[in-house]
């Protein structure tokens, strides 16, 4: 495909695609509970993706493996456990996010409490992939996804102080409620660096036949396409600090958060935000369903791919369709999927370590790499994100459900 | 040796390119007198779940004795027939023809076939 088409794309998908239940509900927290204090969270989250995701499109170009495939034969079927089951169990838990974000959506259209649609949200879901042209459904997702940029026009007319929210970018030190604060800090963290995300992306590159040749194309995506993609976040933070911060109001109702969009839009605010958590989602759910699919038959050798017929890849499409409907039976079972995705971030967050190490490891590794091997401080920058991130979750993790959510 | 561990946990595909598992294990001749060499591959068939543990490994074959293809021995690939050692490695066979499939094809038929659309 001509590598502006790709470009565009790829930017489209990130943009589009950047935001979900995880990022949706930890930003929106984060702006309402400590203003735009945690702007300085989702940039680093942002620029950790950036680089894991540049990092994951460069494996597959060079070396033409996928991560779980790249990881299996680096580390042996022993090691390869170790993440293949710590990656799955927390994207499994995202997964039934995203499910259950989907049907809080359809929960403020309609009044039907959420438990009711999982069903249909995940047959909906497992529809889409069971019809094997994910290729189509993901450009369609990507170009839908493009309503979250509406979070954008909601922040500039509700005046957004740019130089304030700039000087965020720099971490701070909690004024008060420490416990909440580092948590949300961690959470945001956890949404952004997801690693269903570069775990899909290297699936991607792979279908696509992508060679050395990609290599510039793959930066321009990772870097402007999250980039892109993080502004938007930073974008429901803000909202989310003049409606509810600002005025002192605590968010304690789903029927409440519509707000960040509706007090500065109108009525049309609150459709377009209803119909950015569900687009979202759903696109969400899509790929981390695929992405589990794919860990577990690249990590075993089985014959997978986003456009074969089911049953030419039929333990592949076996795992998909058991991840969806163990996902959507958690959400039928009425728990709260706002408290499960940011707990969901949390848990991401402590198993970064997990997830991104054995990742660095074949980054800097010659033999899949060649030349181009990580540099140092694409290295650094990930390892002491994650290593933090995991260091301040596990203490956080603890204190804000003892100090209770 | 060295030959041994390179090619554990490789990709392998079959004469046409087709997915066909991974390498699960390697089967290594002893000789006298002379360096081991690897006499073939081993895929499948609880290999994999040995090398990680091997209670669990027994554990999970009796399990998978209740139900599934009732052949559950690994393919064992002997040298001569491996192509070539690439990305992935090839290996002289029909995939379709042999066990390594075995499960991929039991599943299709007991489950997903049943499910319209696939």
């Amino acid at each position: 495909m001509n590598k502006l088409v790709e470009i565009a794309l790829g930017l489209v998908t990130g943009i589009g695609g950047f935001l979900e239940a995880g990022s949706l509900a930890t930003s929106a927290q984060a702006g309402a509970s400590f203003g735009f204090q945690l702007v300085w969270a989702i940039a680093l989250g942002t620029i950790c993706i950036a680089f894991l995701i540049e990092m994951a499109g460069r494996l597959a170009a060079v070396s033409k493996h996928t991560l779980p495939d790249a990881m299996r034969e680096r580390f042996g079927i022993r090691f390869f456990t170790v993440p293949l089951v710590v990656v799955v169990l927390v994207s499994f838990l995202v997964l039934a996010s995203e499910i259950g974000g989907v049907s809080l959506a359809l929960q403020l259209a309609t009044g039907i409490r959420f438990q009711w649609w999982a069903p249909a949200v995940a047959l909906a879901v497992w529809l889409l992939l069971w019809a094997h042209n994910f290729s189509l459904v993901e450009k369609g997702a990507s170009l839908l996804g493009l309503v979250t940029l509406v979070f954008l026009v909601g922040a500039h007319k509700l005046h957004a102080p740019l130089g304030e929210i700039g000087s965020n970018l720099i971490p701070s030190l909690p004024r008060e409620d420490s416990a909440k604060y580092w948590f949300t800090a961690v959470s945001i963290i956890g949404a952004s660096v997801s690693p269903y995300l570069f775990y899909f992306y290297s699936a991607g590159a792979i279908e696509d036949h992508w060679d050395e040749g990609y290599l510039g194309v793959n930066r321009v995506i990772a870097g402007l396409g999250m980039g892109f993609g993080g502004t938007v976040a930073v974008a429901v933070l803000v909202c989310a600090a003049l409606v509810f911060h600002t005025s002192g109001v605590q968010i304690d109702r789903y029927e409440q958060i519509p707000l960040i969009l509706a007090q500065p839009l109108g009525r049309w605010g609150f459709i377009l935000f209803v119909a950015s958590l569900g687009i979202a989602c759903f696109g969400a759910a899509l790929e981390i369903a695929l992405q589990i699919a794919y860990l577990v038959a690249q990590g075993f050798g089985w014959k997978w791919g986003e456009n074969i017929r089911p049953s030419q890849a039929a333990r592949f499409s076996l795992v998909y369709t058991g991840a969806i409907l163990l996902a959507g039976l958690l959400i039928l079972t009425g728990i709260d999927p706002l408290k499960l995705t940011v707990f969901s971030m949390a848990l991401t967050a402590l198993s970064l370590p997990v997830t991104v190490v054995p990742l660095l490891i074949v980054m800097n590794d010659p033999e899949y790499l060649g030349d181009n091997v990580n540099h140092w401080i694409a290295n650094t920058a990930v390892l002491v994100v994650s290593v933090i991130a995991c260091v301040v979750a596990l203490v956080a993790i603890p204190l804000q459900f003892l100090g209770g959510s | 040796m060295e030959l041994g561990q390179a090619l554990l946990d490789q990709q392998v595909t079959d004469r046409k390119g087709e997915l066909m598992g991974k390498v699960d294990g390697v089967i290594v001749e002893l000789r006298k007198a002379k360096p081991p060499r690897v006499a073939g591959l081993l895929i499948g068939g609880g290999t994999a779940a040995e090398r990680v543990h091997a209670g669990w490994a027994r554990w999970l074959l009796r399990w998978r004795r209740g139900w599934g293809p009732r052949h559950d021995e690994p393919l064992e690939v002997p040298w001569g027939k491996v192509l070539k050692i690439g990305v992935d490695v090839k290996v002289d066979l029909d995939a379709e023809r042999t066990p390594a499939l075995d499960w991929e094809h039991w599943i299709r038929d007991r489950i997903i076939s049943r499910i319209p659309g696939a």
